[in-house]
């Protein structure tokens, strides 16, 4: 069996065990749904501007948190252990648990988008972009998710930790205002961040139009920081995981 | 040399240090193939330690540890596909069936769909736990919990087992049918290293023990050789033809140590076996009575153990 097999093999029990939990998807559903009804409410004009941002806001807390839980009660259980005791390399266990997560805030974020589409009128202008955006955003997230789940013990740890990156991110990223509208001075910290990103390839996905221009500014800076996280979560795990 | 072939496990110089707590201070053994090493030694000493380093879960701070001929920080997924490893405690996947966990642990450890089915059934034969096969592993009792976590940990047919107090917790019948799967599974050829507080079980599954105390090995060899060299008291049962006081015992044997009767016979620990059998004998003469009853029975690993834990009482009070 290849490596990419074991791989899935992890994602698959992370699944059985964990995402395919009926309170988790209604978990990761309700927030979003009832901020988007309160800006619908407010707003029924200018709703659909915000979809893209409540979208990449759903991955992002929802992926980095389930990430960072499921590392940290295995830790806990001890049953991370069984992955450390297997034959796999640092790189098998973190694919496969990154996976998971991200297949979980894929099929969320997909799901929320029915229901948008459906109840609200929201479009989709190009539907690969949208995808791509999902997966690229739910796989950076994911990733941060993990790598901060290695540093800490407790998941309330974990939680503060991603806390003092997610909402500050929340802020800069053009989620709840227009990245034309924001301040100058925040322009430059906008386009550092990851969230502005994917929000602004989901904005590309559904109308076909970004405050970037195009997707391939959001294409690349999203591939960038994937490859990063992607980085930082092995050496993590690699670090922290074989007891010092 | 096929000597040096057979070696399993070669720990040279192991140390390790927790912060302060220095938990390996330069540990070193090896395990031939096929052999079952008792690792023994008081709480702390540094067991789990040991088996945390060989089973690359833990790094070291200086030493050598190969297993399989492999150092385990050089190549740790070789060495792990060829050991198998019970925890201190019973680590499997609550939420998933006893069959799940084992099929689970198959993919994780290569084994093709078909391959891993059997061997898990075999294993739930083996370890009889075929009713409870699609129970969760999080609802069976602790005992069965162990059980399903040392098949758990053979699913691959392992060279090399790492046992970490495999009885702990299981009542009496439950850890003698253990006892008997742990036998069979070195039958079938495997390595064993295994740890325990129960030194009736050590005695009666190992090969070779070695005793570990405060990250240093103190007594290494095979159970009658520890058992000879550090249980200083034997203790022997008497009866004469007659009546003996025991001031008449003691005073006219000086190699026993204490003396006690029941029913006519006595029991006494003897410090130097041979002399005190001369001795008695020379009593039994003096007062014209015959021995009518003898038997002996060796130190038991048990007094060997705390022999040696006493003496580095003493070694640690002088230093
Ligand atoms: N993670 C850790 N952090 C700090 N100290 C530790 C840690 N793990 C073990 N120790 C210390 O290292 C020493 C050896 O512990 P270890 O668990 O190896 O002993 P043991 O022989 O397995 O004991 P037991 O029979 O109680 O299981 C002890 O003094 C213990 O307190
Ligand atoms: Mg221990």
């Amino acid at each position: 069996m290849s490596a990419l097999q074991r791989a899935l093999s992890i994602s698959r029990k992370d699944v059985e065990s964990y995402y395919a939990k009926p309170p988790l998807i209604t978990w990761g559903l309700l927030f979003p749904v009832v901020l988007l009804l309160a800006v619908y409410l407010k707003d029924q004009q200018g709703y659909l501007a915000v979809c893209p941002g409540i979208l990449a806001m759903t991955l992002l807390f929802g992926n980095t948190s389930m990430a960072a839980i499921v590392v940290t009660f295995e830790k806990r259980t001890g049953t991370l252990d069984r992955l450390l005791l297997a034959p796999l390399s640092m790189r098998t266990i973190v694919l496969g648990k990154a996976l998971s997560a991200a297949a979980y805030g894929v099929c969320t974020a997909l799901v929320l988008a029915v229901i948008l589409g459906a109840a609200l009128g929201m479009p989709l202008a190009r539907p690969w972009a949208f995808v791509l955006g999902l997966a690229l955003g739910a796989g950076i997230f994911s990733l941060f998710g993990l790598a901060a789940a290695v540093l800490v013990r407790e998941v309330f740890e974990a939680m503060t930790l991603l806390n003092f990156f997610r909402f500050p991110l929340l802020f800069v990223s053009g989620v709840f205002m227009p990245l034309d509208t924001m301040p100058g001075w925040i322009y430059p910290v906008a386009l550092a961040s990851p969230l502005t990103h994917v929000v602004e390839l989901l904005r590309w996905g559904l109308f076909g139009q970004s405050a970037l221009g195009g997707p391939w500014i959001p294409f690349a800076a999203c591939a960038a920081y994937l490859v990063a996280a992607w980085l930082l979560a092995v050496r993590l795990f690699q670090r922290r995981l074989i007891q010092t | 040399m096929s000597e040096l072939n057979s070696i399993q496990v070669q720990v040279a110089g192991l140390s390790k240090r927790y912060g302060r707590v220095l938990a390996l201070d330069g540990v070193s053994f090896s395990l031939g193939r096929g052999e079952i090493l008792g690792y023994l030694g008081p709480n702390g000493a540094g067991k789990t330690t040991t088996i945390n380093v060989l089973c690359g879960l833990l790094a070291r701070d200086a030493g050598t540890v190969q297993v399989c001929g492999v150092d385990v920080a050089a190549d740790p997924v070789f060495v792990k596909s060829r050991i198998g490893v019970v925890n201190d405690t019973s680590n499997l996947y609550p939420e998933l069936s006893c069959r799940r966990n084992l099929e689970y642990l198959g993919e994780l450890y290569g084994l093709a769909r078909a391959t891993r089915r059997q061997r898990a059934e075999e294993l739930l034969g083996m370890f009889d736990l075929e009713t409870r096969a699609g129970d969760r592993f999080g609802t069976l009792s602790r005992g069965l919990q162990r059980r399903l976590t040392i098949a758990a940990a053979l699913i691959h047919r392992p060279e090399v087992v790492f046992l970490d107090e495999p009885t702990v917790g299981l009542d009496v019948p439950s850890a003698k049918s253990l006892r008997e799967l742990i036998r069979q599974i070195h039958a079938q050829g495997a390595t064993v290293l295994l740890t325990t507080h129960n030194l009736a079980e050590a005695e009666a599954l190992c090969t070779r023990v070695a005793i570990l105390v405060r990250g240093r090995i103190l007594a290494e060899g095979s159970v009658n050789d520890i058992r000879s060299r550090f249980g200083k008291v034997q203790s022997l049962s008497v009866a004469f033809s007659g009546p003996v006081s025991e001031e008449t015992l003691l005073a006219s044997c000086p190699a026993v140590r204490a003396a006690a009767i029941s029913d006519g016979a006595w029991t006494l620990d003897a410090a130097n076996l041979h002399a005190a059998l001369s001795q008695l004998v020379a009593l039994a003469d003096r007062l014209e009575l015959t021995v009518i009853e003898l038997s002996t029975s060796g130190a038991s690993l048990e007094d060997a153990f705390l022999s040696i834990l006493q003496q580095q009482d003493h070694a640690g009070a002088k230093g």
